[in-house]
């Protein structure tokens, strides 16, 4: 075993033209590739966070969303029930005004319907009477003048009371 | 113990074993390297690119233990490679070694350069002992960083790096650092700074040096006949898993090192 200067040098070239080379063709590349990986990564990172921001704020927006909507059934409910009470009440005064109303006509066709019969009824008996009359006139009345005056009498009495 | 083959090229003499071994080991990385970013993708990385992912993660984790991640992130391939480079040197001279034999001092050559420490080697084997037929084995695959050359020459690589970036960047700090806490303090923190530089290299070259010793050593035990190679296997077994251990431990501490002494560097704190 020798200490050589000339295996020195050798191994100091080969030493320097292994790392030259390296360093061009290897690990130059290899750091690059690291190097994009890391910025990858980071710009990955910043793009998660932002998503998350993003869908923070989306989910608050269909939070209000809802709320919102929520609210304008509320409204909608109420208005319709307001309505339908109105409608109910105004249904119900309609249908008692026109309950009275035909009340009403009844009672005016009744009176009207009594006062044409007691005229028939009338007429009917007068007549219905005359000829009582007259057939009692044929056999006595013609004779007696008393009598007459009794029939006349009583057609009074008759017209009297309707 | 086995010889390197060492040959003299233009008045240099080079170390073969190191040279192909460094290349093995230049090469294994990268293509551990390449094959997990051979098809990288920011949302779905295969298991390769996910495992580099992973290394990449724990030398950032040593450097944001040792100093400022900003502060430290240029270092970042430094240590990848660093940590790579001599997990994978450590690791390679476990499994096997390659161990070519030599008795002629004439027939010691390859690629036509006389293969210089057998040659040497042989002759003074037959000098010492004339008539006999002498035995130089050479190992060509062992782990570069076994070797106190590559060590040395890697923790060289650190110590002027961690120099020249405390001159640049933290000049009056680094300088001032050198005088602290009494100016006659001065030889001392000089020497501290190449006692780093050594102890840097020296730990990882003694640690996997000691390892393949012991292997070779035990692989000789397990040569040596029937009962030598029963008792020669538990100790092999226990002690690969050990280097293992120690190889990983090694290489995290070489880097880890080299964190902290740059963080001393360009430390602009009046800490220490």
């Amino acid at each position: 075993m020798s200490f050589s200067i000339p295996s020195l040098v050798l191994a100091l070239i080969a030493f320097l033209i292994l790392y030259f080379l390296l360093n061009k063709y290897a690990f130059g590349p290899l750091f690059s590739v690291m190097e994009k990986r890391r910025e990858l990564v980071l710009q990955q990172i910043n793009e998660a966070s932002q998503t998350r921001e993003q869908a923070v704020a989306y989910v608050e927006e269909q939070k209000q969303a809802l709320q919102d909507a929520r609210k304008e059934a509320y409204d909608i409910i109420e208005q319709s029930r307001q309505t339908s009470s109105k409608q109910t009440e105004q249904l119900l005064e309609q249908a008692k005004a026109e309950a009275a109303r035909i009340k009403e006509e009844a009672v005016r066709d009744i009176q009207s319907e009594k006062n044409k019969a007691v005229e028939a009824l009338r007429s009917e008996l007068g007549s219905a009477s005359v000829k009582i009359a007259s057939k009692l006139l044929e056999k006595e009345v013609s004779s007696d003048a008393a009598q007459e005056e009794l029939v006349d009498q009583y057609l009074k009495e008759v017209g009297g009371r309707s | 113990m086995h010889e390197s083959p060492i040959i003299n090229l233009a008045g240099q003499e080079i170390d073969l074993s190191i040279v192909l071994m460094l290349i093995v080991t230049c090469a294994i990385v990268f293509l551990i390297a390449r094959l997990a970013t051979r098809n990288l993708s920011v949302e779905n990385p295969g298991k390769m690119q996910n495992f580099l992912e992973w290394v990449v993660e724990f030398v950032q984790g040593l450097i944001s233990s040792t100093m400022d991640l900003k502060k430290g992130k240029p270092f970042l391939s430094l240590g990848m490679t660093l940590i790579m480079f001599i997990f994978v040197g450590n690791m390679l001279g476990l499994p096997f070694s390659i161990v070519t034999e030599y008795h002629d001092a004439s027939k010691a050559h390859i690629f036509g350069h006389e293969l210089v420490t057998v040659t040497e080697k042989l002759h003074t084997e037959e000098a010492a002992h004339p008539g006999e037929e002498a035995e130089i084995g050479v190992a060509w695959w062992k782990s570069p960083t076994a070797d106190p050359a590559v060590a040395l020459g890697l923790a060289g690589l650190i110590f002027v790096m961690v120099h020249f970036l405390g001159l640049t960047r933290n000049t009056k700090g680094y300088l001032k650092h050198y005088f602290q806490p009494f100016w006659f303090f001065f030889p001392i923190n000089l020497i501290e700074q190449f006692s780093k530089l050594l102890t840097h290299g020296m730990r990882l070259f003694g640690n996997i040096f000691a390892g393949e010793v012991l292997i070779s050593v035990l692989v000789q035990l397990g040569s040596s006949g029937p009962i030598g190679t029963v008792a020669s296997i538990p100790f092999l077994v226990i002690w690969q898993g050990f280097s293992i251990f120690v190889g990983s431990i090694q290489a995290f501490v070489f880097t880890i090192l080299t964190f902290v002494y740059i963080s001393q560097a360009i430390d602009t704190h009046e800490e220490h």
